[in-house]
């Protein structure tokens, strides 16, 4: 596939000016090869001539379709979402990682993140092959110190990281969910795990499916007091299985920005259309390093609209929809 | 203030709020002495056996309840006036201006006191505690009454409606008028539809109907939510013809209507989503499944087999379709006697 080589070159030494030109020549590779999005396209019966008209498939169609643009027989790795939902997990099929592994590398990179010794609240790749998340954490932690402190799902090792963070000379990066950081918090309640100074907390995924839940200026202003770290020292990783590049943002106010081959369309509910510049609506991720799947990923999400590319994060969990006194029915069936 | 005087205040300010019903004085009477007894109003001994009972409210009675239903609220409280109680409400952070309209209607004499917080000695001293809310609310209230205390839980729930014989333009507009109210978010609210003959053209029917609809503003998380289920399903009709999906023109979020033949009951956003499955036997399993979450099953048509198909699947409430979200002023709420579960009894005994 020609447009994968492009890709990882446009990763390597990106060209915004390109971006448009690639996104369509993917998606229409993809339309291609892809037979549930081009039905999909169909039904939408669009014309696509910029970056900002490739439909985006809906996340949820990773739950009830394929959604492959190779073939089905080259498929070598398999990442599952959480399938906290009730509604069975999302497939996000490879059949190799180069591109995804040059996108995490990267992705980092531009975000100005640091190389320090990393600790990582999450299951190794072995541990969870089919975690993105964890892959992911394998891809940092390749070229660098790092130690893993995920013993069983659920199960973190806090006596381990307080260890391995007393036993550094410098800065390092504590990577993982804000579940596992509320874990540590928990489990490591009145005796505080001060990181040395200029090190960096990158908590990513939310609270979903956990029954937990609270605020993230909350979850910043206990992990500053707890670690001995500026709420600026605190970041927020935007990613998900069905994407393969990822958003960053640091403290609780900061926009998320991403790479210079993943863009975002906020999309007005109401209209179906851009927002408006300021405006509230759900995030639609143009993503070149999808090359796998589908590039155009609609998220039920919501976000602010903001300018060059950056949006204000507002609500990840579509479950936490105001229903009333009515009862959802799939939770029920799914024993939730 | 006497039975009669707070029958005629309730009657007097429930005529501001159309949708509770309609709420008369007599209507009020009625019920009271279906429930508990002609006597119940002038408080006095009724033969009972062979000696003698009497009904006295459980009072005070707190009232928790929930943002999203100011209909169960003020139903809740009209209950509590009429068997005589004091009764104190916790409002919701997000407080219910109907509530409060209404309480402000009332004579000062049986106006309940009102707290967006629960004020202290409130949950201890309350003879009878009714909650409204998630299983998580309930199990936090269940968890602190004291043994003495009534409880009377009101958990989310599940409704939903069964056509099992040919259906006409009626039952389109009866559909309609279910799916519509209260933004589609009460317990009463079907969440989706069983036809036993042409679910499919049921469905389009139904959207045709629903063409002439209006226009609806909807908050913007549910519009995100239901914008994200049609695309979703446009995504799955697309990939599989058995699936069929109709919307209301223009882009606009008015009204969606979803023809799903598959086993599984897809979860909806509300806002007059209406989810629409051939009746079959494979669906039993997972029906039965539901049947400690169920409030209502609206039927038709009303004949023993349905009736007694909806009992089986575990209704508190039957109706004919296009009356789900209107139930009767002295229904069961949710199995309980809506008034018999707000009085105790004195027994006297020869």
């Amino acid at each position: 596939m020609n447009v994968e080589k492009e890709i990882l070159s446009f990763l390597e030494q990106p060209q915004p000016e390109r971006f448009e030109e690639l996104a369509l020549q993917l998606f229409e590779v993809q339309r291609k090869k892809n037979r549930p999005y081009d039905l999909y396209c169909r039904a939408l019966g669009v014309s696509v001539s910029s970056w900002k008209e490739i439909p985006g498939l809906p996340q949820q169609a990773f739950k009830h379709s394929e959604v492959r643009s190779f073939p089905a027989g080259e498929t070598h790795f398999e990442f599952r979402t959480s399938g906290t939902t009730g509604e069975g997990y999302g497939r996000h099929f490879l059949p190799s990682l180069d591109v995804y592994r040059k996108a995490v590398i990267r992705g980092w990179d531009h975000a100005r993140l640091p190389h320090f010794p990393i600790g990582l609240l999450m299951p190794s790749p072995r541990q969870n092959p089919h975690s993105s998340l964890a892959q992911m954490g394998g891809f940092l932690s390749a070229n660098r110190e790092h130690q893993h402190f995920w013993k069983a799902p659920g199960r973190l090792d806090p006596e381990s990281l307080c260890n391995f963070v007393s036993g550094q000379p410098g800065a390092v990066v504590l990577f993982g969910t804000a579940l596992a950081f509320l874990d540590i918090l928990e489990t490591t309640a009145g005796k505080p795990i001060f990181l040395p100074e200029g090190s960096l907390i990158m908590e990513t995924g939310g609270f979903k499916g956990s029954n937990r839940t609270i605020e993230k200026s909350e979850l910043y202003r206990d992990l500053s007091n707890h670690f001995a770290i500026p709420i600026d020292g605190i970041w927020n990783e935007y990613g998900m299985t069905e994407l393969s590049s990822q958003f960053y943002s640091s403290g609780v106010d900061h926009p998320h920005s991403g790479p210079p081959w993943a863009r975002v369309v906020v999309i007005d509910p109401a209209t179906n259309r851009e927002a408006l510049p300021g405006q509230t609506g759900m995030i639609r991720i143009i993503d070149l390093a999808n090359v796998w799947s589908v590039l155009a990923i609609q998220t039920q999400d919501l976000a602010w609209s903001g300018s060059n590319g950056e949006f204000r994060l507002i609500g990840r969990d579509p479950n936490a929809l105001p229903r009333g006194c009515s009862r959802a029915v799939d939770e029920i069936l799914a024993g939730r | 203030m006497k039975f009669p005087e707070r029958v005629q205040a309730i009657a007097d300010s429930a005529r501001a709020f159309p949708w509770l019903g309609e709420i008369t004085s007599q209507l009020l009477c009625d019920w009271v002495a279906r429930e508990l007894g002609v006597e119940f109003a002038t408080s006095s001994w009724i033969r009972y056996g062979n000696g003698f009972r009497r009904l006295i409210p459980c009072s005070p009675i707190l009232h928790i309840v929930s943002g999203e239903t100011p209909h169960a609220a003020l139903q809740s409280l009209i209950r509590g006036i009429l068997v005589g109680s004091e009764n104190w409400i916790k409002l919701p952070s997000t407080d219910l201006v109907e509530v409060r309209t209404f309480v402000d209607s009332l004579p000062k004499a049986i106006q309940p006191k009102l707290s967006k917080r629960l004020l202290p000695g409130w949950l201890e001293s309350a003879a009878t505690v009714v909650v409204f809310g998630s299983d998580r609310t309930i199990q936090e209230f269940a968890s602190q009454v004291r043994p003495w205390q009534r409880f009377v839980p009101h958990g989310h729930k599940v409704s939903f409606a069964m056509l099992l014989g040919e259906w006409t333009k009626t039952e389109i507009l009866g559909a309609i008028q279910d799916g519509s109210a209260f933004d589609q978010l009460g317990c009463l609210s079907p969440q989706f539809f069983l036809v036993k003959e042409q679910a499919n053209h049921f469905a389009e029917q139904l959207a045709r109907q629903l063409k002439s609809s209006s226009q609806v503003q909807i908050p913007l998380e549910a519009a995100a939510a239901v914008r994200a289920f049609r695309e979703d399903w446009r995504f799955r009709s697309a990939n599989d013809p058995a699936a069929r999906l109709w919307e209301s023109p223009d882009n606009s979020l008015a009204w969606t209507v979803l023809f799903d033949p598959g086993r599984e009951f897809p979860r909806q956003p509300s806002h007059r989503t209406f989810v629409i499955k051939p009746f079959t036997a494979s669906l039993e399993p997972s029906i039965e499944l539901l049947r400690k979450h169920i409030s209502t099953i609206g039927i038709h048509p009303v004949v023993p087999e349905s009736i007694d198909l909806a009992i089986r699947f575990g209704a508190q409430r039957i109706c004919p379709i296009g009356r789900m979200q209107e139930p009767a002023l002295d229904w069961h709420h949710d199995g309980f006697p809506s008034l018999g579960s707000l009085v105790r009894v004195i027994d006297l005994e020869k």
